[in-house]
């Protein structure tokens, strides 16, 4: 399967751009998890031709230097997809864009770099109500949303959305990316 | 003002033990408690019903004791006991002599000590360590304390006591050298309440050194901080030691629905009490040696960590902790210190529990001159008077008899049948009941008596409606969101410490909810 | 120490979001059914403790996987409950159930019978017998073929055997006893793009309705008859039928607890194929200047678990004369063998109601679906004709043209 945009993630960020995208004409494939909650930009997608895989998930990448160059997913199996650019928008810790185990907190499909307190009881604010600073943890991007990995910033991979670190704005972290895509 | 027979100070498993023997006997019964009913130790252990083995080497008389306590609970509180059986076993690395050590002792307190092959034990329990080396099986059991203590003050109100939560103690009355009864703050009003009682028993755990404070008698204690680990489902089905000189970490113990792990064992301060919490190390040494019982343990998801205090006397009052013991203490003041009108009740365990409070009783009738034998031993609870699990019926009224044996059968099902914590199946029929007949004004005490929020989710998913449906049936409708605060924040703190994988991603979702 | 705290008991990854919920076609059309929360991860934990807290309500599942889909934390909640159903559940009609899951067995007999069989099973005498034994009287049966597929097949085996590339083919029961088209479909787009088709030896029903009807022990022995019949080929394997598909890929292993031996993978319905195949150039379509119509696609709920309508979707957007509305996702109502039981029709026909209306509004001349329980239920609640994807491209298809492009 070959398109122009691959937007790892169907939520808000994952939506927007690819809505924003797929009308300025690129052609765009939405990988989703299940949950699907936002009909309207949804309908809207696919409204406009875009194709949007429902109850999907990536599961890895192939690279040329730091440029990625197609993806597996689980349910199209050994069919990978191709396309120019790939944008992460694949949530946090409840949809699965973080993972994290006693000592580590990642990005669980290319490994992005992740800014988080190497210290596991710093992850948590013992007050519910006081700010937590597991919610600011997140990938780090360069100036033009691209994600760095290992220190470098990937070509043609972007970052959006609720999984950046220090809690960015969804929607227009999204548009930023778009901005440099097109 | 009305006049007692006996003032019971701490409604924890001892005392309202205490006030159902007392009630049983006929004695006009008073307890008062500071907080909710298991608030201290008794809400924070690791609801092991034991045989004794793990006692039987160091203590061979603590040991006789809870084999004895073991068979009479199994007996009076079926519904509060499962019948799981434990196994002791030997690991690579542990002293091998110690499971021949153990077997004797076993025999000689009384305890049925079985030795059996490790391939056997593995059998019997899939989830041990396969390259378990020794196995010993002995009739251990696990026990819901809950439960237990929820019974027994039921108990004590069917036979005239009068408990009342959210009264603290703030001052002891003394005329002419005895002990005459307590002056009381209500928590939340402020109003102060005189109870006037011939006998006054401190069984207020590890605040009992300040409740003797407040006698002038010395009673010096020697806290003991203990950490323990919730898994989110039963890991295995009997209850698991290590066969060794015990450490920590060497308990693995079902408990309904989920499995227990601990315990670790650091001195606190009395001051620190009522603000434990358990640190990343703990949690740590607690996998390392968990995982070693049951490997299983490294894939299966921790839902929270508590901690409770063991109020560990030292019997020659030496603050050292030189001479401490775990057994069961019951100091007459009139005898050690001449105040009439005063016991101090401290030490022994859950398992022990009735005896100690028999003990403790037949001192307050042998002072009140009164001969009345103890019957908590030949009356079963109420709840376990005979075994009721529905054949039929849908899974929250199974869950019900399952929480409260008989007593479920008070429950509306009927008209009250909506599940709201969908993890431990608890509709609003069981709440209502809950509310009515065993104390609960909030959250954290609707926890303790109904299992509900003890689920994977911690409450996630039923706080809210929940507690609008615990306001209604209180009466407040308007206490909803104040309730949730509430219960939030005690629940939080038992997820922090173990907040990674699944309930770091449970604790992103709570807060997304209820944050505001 | 600690993995990545992913619980082996996979139900225990469930953060109660309660998605599974809001996306139940059972749930939604029946109070009495508790819902996958329940009756899966919550349930489970319960039901480890004791048995005895099985609930008699997980029957009303229908083994739609839409709980699944849903899930953002990837709790089997299907599987959870369809493993439960198995190791616990009693049989309370054995006799009608064995007989409705028994597919090869009653096909082979009816199919004997055919055609007369067709027209005696609607007299009245015959549907009162049926619906005594608790087949509801307003279902429609199936028609039954009077020549099977296999039949046809073993009269065309060397012409097939002669095609330089070979695609094995699993037909499954429906396109062996009921519609033979289709299968020959298969064959006939297949042809035209010059591959041969060959069948296993020895392929059995997949066993989905022995599953969900409990039959758990016949299920795993039809189960490895196919596992030795895959192990015997080699090649992909074709298949039409999105549930058979899922029931071999998925069920197999899963809730039956089978090795594979690998074969997963070779397993891929036809539209998959042919979609990847043209994607990347090996193979070529020419259609038809004629072929004009209006279609709505319905998307399975197997196929919906598996992920694979886009390649339908895909193949038929090919077809120039075609207008093609996708429908937004809904379950049908049908589920296999649970709409032909008198108990369930009422709720059958509810749950399939909005898929009706949203079909009744596109006005469609017909409608297209790769499950032929789907086809089933849908042709009976709208009247409309319901084909697979691959009888759609059959009938677009110009064999001619497409045989030259592929040098067939």
């Amino acid at each position: 399967m070959r398109c122009d945009v691959v937007i790892i993630g169907g939520g808000l960020a994952g939506l927007t751009a690819a809505l924003e995208l797929q009308r300025a004409g690129r052609r765009c494939v939405v990988v989703a998890g299940g949950m699907s909650l936002h009909e309207t930009p949804r309908a809207a997608f696919i409204a406009a031709g875009g194709v949007f895989l429902r109850g999907d998930f990536v599961k890895r990448g192939e690279w040329k230097g730091s440029r990625l160059l197609r993806v597996w997913t689980r349910n199209l199996g050994s069919e990978p997809i191709e396309a120019k650019d790939f944008i992460l928008a694949t949530g946090r810790f409840f949809s699965k864009g973080l993972a994290s185990t006693m000592d580590e907190i990642y990005e669980p499909i290319f490994g992005c770099d992740v800014r988080y307190d190497k210290d596991r009881s710093a992850w948590v604010n013992t007050d519910f109500f006081g700010p937590q600073p597991f919610e600011e943890f997140g990938v780090e991007t360069d100036g033009c949303g691209h994600a760095m990995i290992h220190g470098v910033a990937a070509e043609n991979l972007y970052a959006a959305g609720e999984i950046l670190c220090d809690r960015k704005d969804i929607e227009q972290s999204a548009l930023a990316v778009c901005r440099n895509i097109i | 003002m009305k006049e007692y027979d006996v003032l019971i100070i701490g409604g924890g498993i001892t005392g309202v033990g205490i006030a159902r023997d007392c009630a049983m006997r006929g004695l006009r019964t008073i307890l008062v408690e500071r907080q909710d009913l298991t608030n201290g130790a008794t809400g924070r252990n690791h609801g092991l019903l034991h045989s004794g083995a793990r006692y039987a080497v160091a203590d061979p008389d603590s040991a006789a004791e809870c084999i004895k306590e073991n068979r009479i609970l199994r007996r009076i509180a079926a519904n509060c006991v499962e019948p799981t059986g434990g196994l002791f076993v030997t690991l690579p690395g542990d002293d091998v002599g110690y499971a021949g050590t153990l077997m004797k002792a076993c025999h000689r307190a009384g305890i049925d000590a079985k030795e059996i092959d490790p391939a056997e034990a593995i059998r019997l329990e899939p989830a041990l360590n396969k390259s378990a080396v020794g196995a010993i099986k002995v009739p251990d059991a696990s026990i819901d304390p809950f439960r237990l203590a929820t019974a027994n003050a039921v108990d004590a109100r069917l036979h005239g006591a009068t408990i009342l939560t959210y009264h603290e103690v703030v001052q002891l009355l003394r005329e002419n050298g005895s002990i005459v009864g307590a002056r009381l703050r209500q928590l939340d009003s402020g109003e102060m309440v005189t109870v006037r009682a011939a006998v006054t028993v401190n069984a207020a755990g590890v605040w009992g050194q300040k409740i003797a404070g407040m006698a002038d008698v010395p009673l010096t204690l020697l806290p003991s901080k203990g950490s323990l680990l919730i898994f989110g489902h039963r890991v295995a089905k009997m209850t698991l030691n290590r066969c060794r000189k015990p450490a920590s970490a060497d308990i693995l113990v079902p408990g309904d629905v989920v499995s227990v792990l601990g315990t670790t064992s650091s001195k606190v301060s009395i001051e620190e009490c009522d603000n434990i919490r358990v640190t990343s190390a703990e949690v740590d040494e607690l996998l390392q040696e968990g995982c070693a019982l049951a490997p299983i343990l490294a894939q299966t998801r921790v839902l929270r960590a508590y901690a409770g205090v063991r109020p560990l006397y030292s019997a020659s009052n030496d603050p050292t902790g030189r001479s401490v013991s775990r057994g069961i203490t019951i100091i007459d003041h009139e005898l050690s210190d001449g105040l009439h009108g005063f016991i101090t009740a401290t030490g022994g365990k859950l398992t022990t529990y009735r005896l100690m409070a028999e003990q403790v009783s037949d001192m307050v009738c042998q002072k009140l001159k009164i001969r009345r034998r103890c019957r908590t031993a030949d009356k079963p609870l109420p709840g376990s008077e005979k075994d009721f699990f529905p054949a039929e019926g849908n899974l929250s009224r199974k869950a019900a008899a399952m929480r409260h044996g008989t007593r479920s059968s008070q429950m509306d099902f009927d008209s009250k049948s909506e599940v709201l914590c969908g993890c431990e199946h608890v509709t609003r029929a069981e709440i209502a009941y809950a509310v009515k007949n065993l104390d609960v004004h909030n959250l954290v005490e609707l926890r303790r008596r109904t299992r509900v929020g003890m689920g994977t989710c911690q409450g996630s998913f039923c706080m809210g409606k929940v507690a609008t449906a615990l306001a209604e049936e209180l009466g407040r409708p308007e206490d909803a969101d104040r309730l949730v605060a509430q219960y939030v924040q005690e629940r939080w703190k038992g997820i922090a410490p173990v907040c990674w994988g699944e309930s770091l991603r449970e604790a992103e979702y709570m807060r997304k909810l209820y944050r505001k | 120490m600690q993995e990545h705290n992913i619980s082996e008991n996979n139900f225990e990854q469930c953060l109660k979001c309660t998605i599974c919920n809001s996306v139940c076609p059972m749930m939604a059309a029946n109070p009495s059914y508790p819902g996958p929360k329940q009756a899966g991860p919550d349930g489970e934990r319960y039901r480890i403790k004791d048995p005895r807290f099985f609930d008699l309500t997980l029957k009303y599942c229908l083994n739609c996987k839409r709980c699944e889909v849903a899930c953002p934390s990837g709790v089997k909640v299907g599987d959870i409950i369809q493993i439960a159903r198995l190791k616990y559940a009693r049989q309370n009609h054995p006799l009608r159930d064995m007989a409705l899951a028994s597919t090869d067995l009653a096909g082979t007999l009816a199919c004997k019978a055919a055609p007369g069989i067709n027209g005696l099973v609607n007299s009245k005498p015959v549907r009162n017998i049926l619906n005594a034994v608790g087949i509801d009287q307003r279902r429609a049966i199936p028609e039954y073929a009077s020549e099977t597929f296999v039949q046809w097949y073993e009269a065309h085996r060397e012409e097939q055997a002669a095609y330089d590339r070979q695609l094995n083919y699993f037909h499954g029961c429906y396109a062996n006893y009921n519609c033979p088209q289709l299968a020959k479909d298969l064959v006939a787009v297949m042809n035209a793009c010059g591959y041969g088709v060959k069948l296993l030896e020895g392929e059995r029903c997949c066993g989905v309705a022995l599953i969900s009807n409990g039959f758990g022990k016949q299920a795993r022995k039809q189960a490895r008859a196919n596992i030795a019949a895959f192990d015997a080929s080699e090649g992909p394997i074709l298949t039409t039928s999105s549930t058979c598909t899922f029931t071999i890929r998925d069920e197999y292993s899963q809730v039956l607890g089978l090795d594979m031996h690998g074969n997963s993978e070779r397993i891929e319905m036809a539209v998959k194929w042919l979609y990847s195949a043209v994607d990347q150039g090996t193979v070529k379509l020419a259609f038809k200047d004629g072929f004009k119509a209006r279609m709505a696609y319905h998307t399975a709920c197997h196929m919906s678990k598996l992920g694979w309508a886009v390649y339908s979707i895909g193949l038929l957007r090919m077809i120039p004369g075609l207008d093609l509305v996708v429908l937004d996702q809904e379950c049908c109502g049908m589920a296999g063998t649970f709409g032909f039981k008198k108990e369930n029709y009422n709720l059958s026909q509810k749950i399939g109601s909005k898929l009706f209306g949203s079909i009744s509004t596109v006005a469609p001349d017909a409608v297209v679906t790769d499950c032929e329980t789907c086809k089933w239920q849908i042709e009976q609640g709208t009247g409309l004709e319901t084909l697979n994807p691959i009888s759609v491209l059959a009938r677009a298809i110009d064999v001619e043209k497409t045989k030259k492009l592929n040098n067939a």
